[in-house]
């Protein structure tokens, strides 16, 4: 019998429809019930209104749509042969924000979401906080803001650059949120230096030390997460930055990688209608984000993790904890090294000269977004979007299981929920 | 469930066709704890609170605050019950209904993927056709893209210290949208001048010449209450685009709106003929000031 489950505290809403036998999920469809129609809004608008509207796609990654939208953008000036080249200063500035709302999703994750979701599974004692979560995510935004005027909703990126010019007193201000934040991360999440935590070598070396991390990795342990939630073992990372590596992975080995050969499908649903569709890479199923990201930079701990718990529930919680830690180093070196005397943004060509397609992608928290852009003289006629969610949890037929689907399978439903949210479901970037 | 001894006010979170910025930016409030200690919280769409959705949309329980997000649509169901029928019988009991963001407010962004249909809660755009109007007295309008957090932390402080909030013509609190986005602005000076910033990434001149600025026309506190408690989107460079005001979204934000060069809409409150003769008058003086960079750090030695 299908039985069918309304997932909330996720980003917006989806159901799951669990198709239950011997106690176990035999499999699994995914429906995202709910629709905004973002790209028909784009079409016939000037593309920088894209900047203003894309964010709109998202409340939790906003900048990310913004980032890839003026990438798009940028890509199009480049096949029309009117290619910018970005400032240092302006290349350090956006990837600087890009990773704080980044981080200040991780955060909100871990405090809203999984550890009020792993308390209900276990029996040791992990205290549910989901204020720290919105405590640590302000301080972020506060430093998205210094840089972006605001956050949600941040428009500052343009075609050349960002429209902010920061002095030493912006920068100090972003640098002490930065401090602040990395204080916090310390003494409430880790239980050790950050210095510490990045040197760490192996799953065993959690014993060590007593903080929510340890707790949640005991907690994880003990719901046996390390031996379920096994998904694809392949992952992509597209966006270009200087903190990870575009490439393919199967399992821990890396291949090239080109987003011209992404594309989509209309999700599986047979019981209710789907707004959703689900993003593939010549053709197949890869999971997104975090696991994949620290796989691909080839970081100790996490192929570690890999090596004894392969992509489990487990690597992939543990690995947007490590995520976190890791983006906040890589932020102190982008503050550090920052040439004041450049230009925030270079001088680009008037928009109503460009008749070209471009394609704009970038890591967003949850993995790859892409943004496809076709201008005509300036104005938009196509517009289309595809969303880390779509990679991981898209619903397919028994025969072609997606990331989420596989992951599930086999598992009491009680686990087959909490691994659904380890992959940090976005139901509202997946139904633009 | 819920105790009713210390008598806080039962606050519930409904989200209509949105794309949940309301909420995280609501999360970014400095004093979330100590609000949230004030008020009983039923239901909340990224955190968990006294009960589920499923026991929300059963349409049996009752509360003192109902906030809404996102667009109306009289379609939307949500766990397979129309979000109509929970704003129907949620609003029948509250005291007060929130309206955050401009989407709730007036429509907004996505008011655009179904025109016909999506509306604000009292107001279409400007018109007060919404599907709330039995219960408008009841109606508190945060309009804004998203809503600034402070805006709503003020009103629910208000109402939960039973304070009086006098609103203006389109329910939103006087304290909060009496100001204009230009109040504050660090680039007043240079618009008082008629000193246009010459394009984007300069701390020096006015965007509303030509970069498509809104501020004088928008009632907003965005510039005398910070956003994130550091900055703004003028103060970074970054054009007003009028997200508080009914007719957002406009097009072309990034272009100031010209008849023969002049601008099409002037200054809340100002006519037009006026403005024009002052801002002829004030472009013919050069304010060596105001004409260079405030810090040259490649020129000064
Ligand atoms: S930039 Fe906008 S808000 Fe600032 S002074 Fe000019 S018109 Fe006013």
């Amino acid at each position: 019998m299908i039985t069918k489950q309304l997932l909330e505290h996720i980003e917006g809403e989806a159901s799951v429809y669990f198709d239950i036998k011997d106690d176990k999920v035999d499999f699994a469809t995914i429906t995202f019930p709910h629709f905004r129609g973002m790209e028909s809004i784009l079409k016939g608008k000037n593309a920088l209104d894209a900047l203003v509207i894309t964010p709109r796609v998202c409340g939790i990654c906003g900048h990310a749509h913004l980032m890839a939208a003026v990438r798009a953008i940028e890509d199009a000036y480049k096949n029309a042969g009117f290619e910018i080249k970005l400032t240092q200063k302006a290349q350090k500035i956006r990837e600087f924000t890009l990773i704080m709302e980044m981080i200040q999703n991780h955060f909100k994750w871990l405090y809203m979401v999984i550890i009020p979701e792993l308390v209900k599974l276990i029996s040791i004692k992990l205290e549910k906080t989901p204020l720290k979560g919105a405590y640590a995510a302000s301080l972020s935004a506060k430093a998205i803001a210094v840089f972006g005027g605001q956050w949600p909703h941040s428009s500052y990126m343009i075609p050349g650059g960002v429209t902010s010019d920061p002095t030493f007193i912006e920068i100090m201000q972003a640098r002490s949120q930065l401090e602040e934040l990395i204080k916090f991360f310390e003494k409430e999440t880790l239980g050790i230096s950050l210095d510490k935590f990045l040197t760490l070598e192996s799953c065993k070396d959690f014993n060590g030390f007593s903080s929510d991390l340890t707790n949640l990795e005991k907690g994880l342990i003990e719901t046996g997460m390390h031996t379920k939630g096994f998904a694809k073992d392949q992952f992509i990372v597209l966006g270009e930055h200087g903190f990870t590596n575009s490439s393919k992975l199967k399992g821990t080995r890396t291949f090239g990688i080109n987003s011209k050969y992404v594309s989509d499908t209309d999700a599986y649903s047979p019981q209710e209608i789907t707004y959703a569709k689900n993003a593939l890479y010549k053709n197949e199923y890869y999971e997104a984000g975090p696991l994949g990201r620290m796989l691909s930079q080839s970081v100790p701990l996490i192929k570690n993790m890999h090596r004894r718990y392969k992509d489990s529930a487990y690597s992939r919680v543990m690995a947007r904890v490590f995520e976190i830690g890791y983006l906040l180093e890589y932020s102190k070196i982008l503050l550090d090294n920052f040439d004041i005397d450049e230009d925030s943004v270079v001088t680009v060509t008037d928009i109503k000269q460009i008749s070209a397609t471009g394609i704009g992608v970038v890591e967003a928290p949850r993995g790859p977004l892409l943004h496809k852009i076709e201008l005509k003289n300036g104005m938009i006629s196509q517009y289309h979007i595809t969303t880390p969610t779509q990679f991981n949890i898209g619903s397919s037929t028994p025969q072609t299981p997606t990331p989420v689907q596989q992951a599930m399978q086999g598992l009491a439903k009680k686990d087959a929920l909490f691994i659904f949210r380890t992959f940090d479901v976005c139901s509202v970037c997946t139904t633009h | 469930m819920h105790s009713k001894k210390d008598n806080k006010k039962k606050l519930l979170w409904l989200q209509g066709v949105t794309c949940n910025g309301n909420t995280h930016s609501f999360l970014n409030l400095p004093y979330l704890p100590l609000l949230l200690s004030k008020i009983e919280l039923l239901y909340f769409p990224t955190m968990e609170a006294l009960y589920t959705f499923e026991e929300i949309s059963e349409c049996k329980l009752s509360c003192d605050i109902l906030v809404f997000e996102g667009a109306f649509d009289p379609e939307l169901k949500r766990n397979d019950i129309l979000i109509q029928t929970m704003l129907e019988h949620y609003s029948k009991n509250a005291e007060y209904v929130i309206a955050v963001g401009s989407c709730a407010s007036f429509g907004g962004i996505f008011k655009a993927s179904a025109p016909q249909r999506n509306s604000g809660l009292l107001f279409n755009e400007s018109e007060r056709t919404g599907p709330m109007l039995e219960v408008d007295q009841k109606i508190i309008n945060l309009s804004g893209c998203p809503i600034h957090p402070e805006w709503l932390g003020y009103t629910l402080n208000m109402i939960i210290n039973h304070q009086k909030i006098l609103l203006d013509e389109m329910h939103r609190p006087r304290e909060l949208y009496s100001n204009l986005a230009h109040h504050g602005c660090t680039r007043n000076e240079y618009f008082e001048w008629k000193v246009d910033a010459k394009g984007f990434g300069l701390k020096e001149g006015c965007l509303f010449y030509e970069q498509g600025c809104r501020g004088p026309m928008t009632h907003a506190s965005c510039n005398k209450i910070l956003w994130n408690e550091v900055s703004s989107k003028t103060r970074s460079g970054t054009p007003c685009f009028g997200c508080t005001e009914p007719d957002f979204p406009k097009q072309n934000f990034f272009n100031t709106k010209t008849n023969m060069s002049i601008p099409e809409d002037v200054p809340l409150g100002v006519p037009k003929r006026n403005y024009l003769t002052m801002a002829g008058i004030a472009k013919t003086f050069h304010i060596k000031r105001l004409e260079g960079k405030l810090i040259d750090y490649k020129t000064t030695p």
